[in-house]
């Protein structure tokens, strides 16, 4: 998604490093397992996943996925069409065990019913060949960082949320947003320094289950950042690349 | 082809239970007339007699007996047999011997065998009538049967002559019938096994009107179809192909000459990124065409839910306003009332979605983008117009088409995608997409296409 005309523009391995590749607490050493049975696929991901910072686990087969997964793994990554058997059963069965592995389904599959079944069989997220592989990547890095919904107060470097009150504060200063720029920069407070994908912010902020064909995501992030700072000197939201947005932690 | 397998087809079998009934019938027939015929003429014969025996009552005994010998030389077609007997019981005239039992009744009777042999020695059937006279004499009067007779065997033998032809014609007709009919069975199913194995240019033949005509008629009509969407597939696949190999092309090409010069990274870079994008572009297109695959076979009716199309449209205001104010164009929303509608709403939604992205793109600054629903005559509808370039009248009809390439899809991936998932997800809803002129501009309208029960019935793609 060649999108990238914001005049803020840094790579993902600019400003200190990858933001992915320190794996959270707690899961560190467990990989993230692929079921691919596309070899160059399979190792493309692998490469991909690994230059984050994170152990990749590869699978060719439903039997073998099901083991690999069972003996611990962080986040899966499922196709479904598995040499003639679908790679939702893995998932069915670790859910029919208790086992809440978060899973990203990937399926050339992309029908309406393709997709809910996919959610429906315990999948948490669902991304339809071909796609970016980076879109992949920042997938995986939503479900390993899922975080704490509960919380009602959000804060990164300088910038602060009130959910109850619907407030949003700069270095202590309100900043007055409109409902959906609220709504955008909830999103982007929830996850601190993760990369968000212009599909993901279409499909989570709104429901938009297909991609705009204009660049009207970009749009709206900038009229987010002027209400964050008329200046433009800071960059609370930078653009990543080709891939898409990251509020900066350090902003 | 005459062959025995002709005798096993089930016309002939027909054609031979035809002619079995016909023969019967034709046998009842006859059976029939000759029943009523020979039942006529002794009926006709027997009134005679008893009207000739009535008149003669009281004629003198002279007299009759003049009269009865006139009657027995002369006209010997009316009366075969003549007895005058006096009251006490003597023969006075006649040719029948007394000993005949014959009811004084004036009625007439009918004797298997007459008393007197013909010329041959045959005892023929009769007709008697006896009658007391006035001078307790009676008289006899019979009439043989003879020639009654001999016109009922006549008819037998004409009966018995006449069926065998008659079967024997009809089963060469049904079996002709038969023939002909195989024959055309076998080039219909010729031409169908020559059409299955690739020749989709051929035609079943027909000549008349019937039924088999009919049916390849309908047939024709069928492959015509087909033909007509195969052809369309065709080239909806040469502009499949033509959307995907182009920016192949070009990715390829950018990528050749970046690794034959000697680059610097900064132009290895380029040719990177320039190709990149390229591939994106590809991307996006097969994302599109399963898009469209995904949607034609998306939720059924059975799995629509109840929504607010004007909730929908007021999401996509809000969605859309910044991408609008920042290219200077006015978007309004303009819906007073809900407007309940059953449908998918995430499919509703990317299908406006679609109209509204190309309303903003191809309206000038300054321009205005309105989008309303409403409800017309208990029906849901759903209008996006523009003041932009507007739609060609020539393209109208065409734009909704997979892969059509108008003159504005040149400069923007997708755009004429858009349009055609769209058409798809109105078509699944039972609207039909349409535009007209806005004066200036395009209005791009959701009505219902057609009663609920049309809905089903998709249009050509």
């Amino acid at each position: 998604m060649a999108f990238g005309n914001e005049a803020v523009t840094v790579s993902p391995f600019e400003n200190g490093g990858s933001p992915t590749s320190r794996p959270p607490d707690g899961l560190a050493g467990a990989p993230v397992l692929v079921v691919e049975d596309e070899r160059d696929l399979a190792e493309e991901i692998r490469l991909e996943l690994e230059a984050s910072g994170h152990q990749v686990r590869l699978s060719e087969t439903v039997d073998d996925g099901l083991r690999a997964a069972r003996s611990g793994a962080a986040v899966l990554i499922i196709d479904r069409m598995l040499q003639g058997q679908d790679g939702l059963s893995i998932i069915e069965a670790l859910r029919a065990e208790g086992n809440a592995t978060p899973a990203l389904v990937i399926s050339a599959l992309s029908s309406v019913d393709d997709r809910i079944n996919g959610l429906k069989a315990g999948g948490d997220d669902y991304l339809i060949k071909p796609f970016d592989i980076r879109e992949l990547t920042a997938r995986v890095e939503a479900l390993l960082r899922r975080g704490d919904t509960r919380l009602t107060r959000l804060q990164v470097g300088a910038l602060e949320m009130d959910l109850v009150e619907r407030t949003v504060r700069c270095d202590g200063k309100p900043v007055d947003l409109l409902p959906r720029e609220f709504r955008l920069m909830e999103y982007f407070m929830r996850r601190p320094g993760q990369i968000v994908t212009r599909a993901m912010l279409l499909e989570d902020v709104w429901n938009f289950k297909f991609m705009a064909q204009t660049n009207v995501v970009d749009v709206q992030i900038g009229n987010l950042r002027r209400k964050l700072d008329p200046t433009g000197a800071r960059r609370f939201i930078i653009n990543i690349r080709a891939v898409g947005f990251k509020l900066n932690v350090d902003g | 082809m005459w062959t025995v397998e002709v005798f096993n087809e089930r016309a002939f079998r027909l054609a031979l239970g035809f002619a079995l009934t016909i023969s019967v019938a034709t046998a009842a027939a006859f059976a029939f007339i000759y029943l009523q015929v020979s039942r006529a003429d002794v009926d006709q014969v027997s009134a005679i007699l008893v009207d000739e025996a009535a008149k003669s009552a009281g004629d003198s005994e002279a007299d009759l007996r003049r009269a009865l010998e006139l009657r027995l030389t002369r006209d010997i077609r009316r009366l075969d047999f003549v007895a005058l007997i006096d009251p006490k019981g003597q023969l006075i005239f006649g040719n029948v011997p007394v000993t005949l039992h014959i009811p004084i009744d004036a009625k007439a009777h009918f004797l298997k065998e007459d008393v007197l042999p013909d010329a041959n020695g045959d005892k023929d059937p009769a007709i008697f009538v006896a009658r007391r006279r006035a001078d307790g004499g009676v008289l006899l009067l019979g009439r043989s049967l003879r020639e009654d007779y001999d016109l009922q065997e006549t008819l037998l033998r004409a009966l018995a002559i006449a069926l065998l032809p008659t079967v024997l014609l009809i089963l060469a007709i049904g079996a002709w019938f038969a023939h002909r009919a195989s024959q055309r069975f076998k080039r219909v199913h010729d031409a169908i096994v020559r059409i299955m194995k690739g020749d989709l240019d051929l035609r079943l033949p027909f000549a008349g009107e019937d039924d088999i005509d009919k049916i390849a008629r309908a047939v024709n009509l069928m492959l015509d179809e087909i033909a007509r969407l195969l052809d369309h597939l065709k080239s909806a696949g040469d502009n499949i192909a033509h959307d995907l190999r182009t920016p192949l092309a070009v990715a390829r090409a950018k990528l050749e000459r970046a690794l034959d010069n000697e680059s610097g990274t900064e132009q290895l870079r380029e040719a990177l990124e320039a190709a990149l994008a390229q591939i994106e572009k590809v991307s996006l297109t097969v994302s599109a065409i399963l898009r469209i695959s995904a949607v034609e076979h998306g939720p059924r009716e059975t799995q629509f839910k109840d929504f607010d199309l004007a909730a929908v449209c007021a999401q996509l205001l809000d969605f859309y306003e910044p991408l609008a104010e920042s290219q200077a164009v006015t978007l309004i929303a303009g819906a007073d009332q809900p407007v309940p509608m059953r449908g998918d709403q995430d499919l509703m939604r990317e299908a406006l979605s679609n109209l509204i992205d190309n309303a903003i793109k191809f309206t000038p600054a300054g321009g205005t983008v309105r989008i309303e629903a409403g409800i017309v005559d208990g029906l849901p509808f759903a209008v996006v117009s523009d003041t932009g370039v507007g739609i060609p009248l020539q393209e109208r009809g065409k734009i909704f088409d997979r892969f059509y390439r108008g003159a504005h899809s040149g400069k923007s991936p997708g755009h004429g995608l858009g349009l055609s998932i769209a058409a798809t997800i109105a078509r699944l809803h039972g609207f039909k997409l349409t535009v007209e002129d806005n004066n200036p501009g395009a209005r791009f309208e959701f009505r219902a296409a057609a009663p609920a029960s049309a809905r089903r019935e998709r249009e050509p793609v």
